[in-house]
């Protein structure tokens, strides 16, 4: 137990340094810190409507964090999030404005085409990568911007909102008896969609075959291949599920809070839960209380105006000197200097470093 | 015709400066996904100084001034503290995403675009037909790109340091029991890199629209990576898979500029992506099977 406190505090240290930086560029700019934190506890817990729209964006991020966690889990760097989270809204949208259905085959076509299109946005990647070892990292980041692309096309032609234009252009937005959430409300239907998607990515993850095989292959490829696993089949999955989750999340922002797809404005939920992910240690535990955490943030920054006299760059700031520490192993680091300071090294610097010095230790 | 070279020279110059310089970083052994972001904070800075000074030369000093200091935070964070390259190199590109617009709104109170009173020089100006057509409003640095290039080839075969990046990149083991300082030489490949990403910030700044924008380098980082895999890390392979990249772009501008309706704008805007994701993987299928016939070589000769 102790030593599981101590771990967690350890995996939080970089967090607490990030925000720390981040704040002290925010005071060198001439904001008040206390004040921003102030207004960003507010904003997230406190406030009136705070805890709802915490939850609002926790849920979007839970769901794409969770598929993340399962790629880079299996060893795969897909980064390809937002793309996939687009897609599905794409589907969802089209499926709820051009689709005449009934209420409940609405919701279950737009889901499975959503999910798909994810999860085959996802596989493109996914078979470039298993087949021919192209780059998954910069295959997921461009099919990111086709796939912002494919978000200008649908706002601008076919699902056109003839009253916005430019970087608010956004599509119709979906018959209100279709949708489960207004703004600043809780949604009863969203959360507990998110509590099954997460307690089944945890049966996946830690009670399956596939969770094993997917581990494993993450671990250990050659291990795994000696296991008599098809590593390409096991990072295959991991494409599908990572592109599902995100591709579903996309739906549900849909038919959630956000009701329309909107060109420019979107927040970029794809690497916020890349980051959401990686401060969860790639656990499902973690991953949901980050989700909650950075939610709390999304929504503090977007809606209240003590904070949000802080830009709302502020976010992405924060968000990007977490990412750039989150994986810093500041517990080995400090490990490595306290044993080099114990045992003088002989040949001066670097001492810690050299297999020569390892060699004489 | 003409119009169409014109614009692939012109977008293939951030493409080859960004390109040519990630090669320090990716033989060394770093895979930089903050280069997108190097050059969204170069093109902030050049333009923020320019805006301020109307002067060119403090505009890019100030870009590698500012590339560099972001690369060391990089180097740090990777080699000090050990953080995962990409997470971090992400991590960067974002954190300059939200700094240059965190900073244009709290220096220039403006949002989303800055304008500059002054440009990158250029030699050849606003000649119509010819074989000078093709070059008019190439700004300076289009025209020392292929310098450039030259001359990180030399570096990077000819010179002990190039060797000792590669070395450190290629094989970690065999350059520490050399003798190589492994994370001095990192740091250094990674200020190489930074020069690169920042002449690209700042062409694209000043070069053309003499403006900054928060979408200005809309994934051109992301996609001079690639240019530096399939140019299979080498520079001059390199500068022309940034050439062709550059007209897969050009192929967007000249329809834009003839409003040609062949299919609708976006899907048009999205061809350098998709031509980038073919590339890449038909590099990947080049570069197995030629690894597969060197092994079936090795097993035929023994």
């Amino acid at each position: 137990m102790r030593k599981r406190v101590a771990n967690l505090i350890w995996r939080l240290m970089p967090l607490a340094l990030a925000f720390a930086l981040a704040f002290a560029l925010f005071a060198g700019t001439g904001f008040d810190a206390a004040e921003i934190v102030g207004g960003l506890i507010e904003g997230a817990v406190t406030g009136n409507g705070a805890l709802p729209n915490t939850v609002r964006w926790a849920i979007p991020l839970v769901v794409i964090g969770l598929g993340i966690a399962v790629s880079l889990r299996a060893g795969e760097f897909n980064i390809g999030a937002q793309g996939q989270f687009l897609m599905g809204s794409v589907a969802a949208v089209w499926v709820a404005l051009r689709w005449d259905l009934p209420q409940p085959a609405v919701y279950l076509a737009a889901a499975v085409i959503a999910i798909a299109l994810g999860a085959a946005w996802s596989c493109i990647a996914g078979v470039l990568k298993v087949l021919w070892g192209a780059d998954e990292v910069i295959t997921t980041l461009m099919l990111n911007f086709v796939a912002l692309q494919v978000v200008v096309w649908i706002t601008t032609s076919p699902l056109k909102d003839p009253l916005t234009s430019g970087d608010a252009a956004s599509t119709s937005r979906i018959d209100s008896s279709l949708r489960f959430q207004g703004s600043g409300e809780y949604s009863p239907e969203l959360i507990v969609l998110a509590l099954l998607l997460i307690a089944g990515v945890w049966l996946l993850l830690e009670r399956s075959g596939l969770g094993l095989a997917l581990r494993l292959t993450g671990a250990n490829p050659t291990a795994a291949q000696c296991q008599g696993l098809s590593v390409r089949r096991v990072r295959l999955w991991s494409y599908l599920i990572a592109g599902g989750l995100a591709g579903l999340a996309g739906a549900l922002e849909v038919f959630g809070p956000a009701g329309r797809v909107v060109t420019g404005s979107t927040p970029t939920l794809g690497f916020t839960a890349l980051v959401v992910a990686t401060v969860g240690s790639l656990t499902v535990s973690g991953t949901v209380s980050a989700a909650l955490f950075f939610g709390g943030l999304q929504a503090a920054i977007l809606y209240l105006p003590i904070v949000s006299d802080l830009p709302p760059s502020g976010l992405r700031i924060i968000e990007g000197v977490v990412a750039l520490l989150i994986t810093a192993q500041l517990a080995a680091v400090l490990r490595r200097r306290r044993n080099s300071n114990r045992i003088p090294a002989s040949s001066g610097e670097d001492a810690a470093e050299s297999p020569a010095a390892k060699g004489l230790l | 015709m003409e119009e169409f070279i014109a614009s692939t020279l012109r977008s293939s110059v951030p493409l080859a400066y960004a390109g040519v310089g990630c090669l320090f970083a990716i033989r060394a052994g770093i895979f930089h996904l903050g280069i997108e972001g190097l050059m969204l904070s170069s093109a902030f800075a050049a333009v923020g100084i320019a805006h301020e000074t109307d002067s060119v030369l403090l505009a890019v000093a100030g870009a590698l001034v500012v590339s560099a200091a972001l690369s060391v935070v990089y180097w740090a964070t990777i080699d000090l503290l050990h953080a995962d390259s990409i997470i971090a190199g992400l991590g960067l590109t974002t954190l300059s995403v939200g700094g240059a617009a965190f900073l244009l709104d709290v220096i220039f109170d403006q949002r989303g675009r800055l304008d500059s009173g002054v440009g990158l020089p250029r030699p050849i100006k606003g000649a119509q037909a010819g074989i000078s057509s093709l070059v008019t409003d190439l700004s300076i640095l289009g025209w020392f790109a292929p310098l450039f290039v030259l001359l990180c080839w030399l570096v990077l075969r000819r010179t002990a340091f190039g060797l000792r990046i590669t070395a450190v990149g290629s094989y970690s083991y065999g350059a520490r029991a050399a003798g190589i300082r492994e994370s001095r030489i990192r740091l250094h490949a990674m200020l190489c890199t930074s020069v690169g990403s920042s002449l690209a910030g700042v062409e694209l700044a000043l070069g053309g629209l003499r403006a900054f924008s928060e979408d200005l380098t809309g994934g051109r980082g992301f996609i001079a990576l690639a240019a530096a895999l399939f140019g299979q890390l080498n520079p001059i392979g390199t500068a022309f898979a940034a050439l062709f990249f550059g007209s897969a772009n050009a192929i967007g501008v000249v329809t834009q500029i003839h409003s040609v309706d062949v299919l609708p704008r976006p899907f048009i805007l999205m061809t350098p992506f998709v031509i980038t994701i073919l590339f890449l993987t038909l590099s990947a299928i080049a570069t197995r099977r030629a690894a597969r016939l060197r092994r079936e070589r090795i097993v035929a000769e023994s």
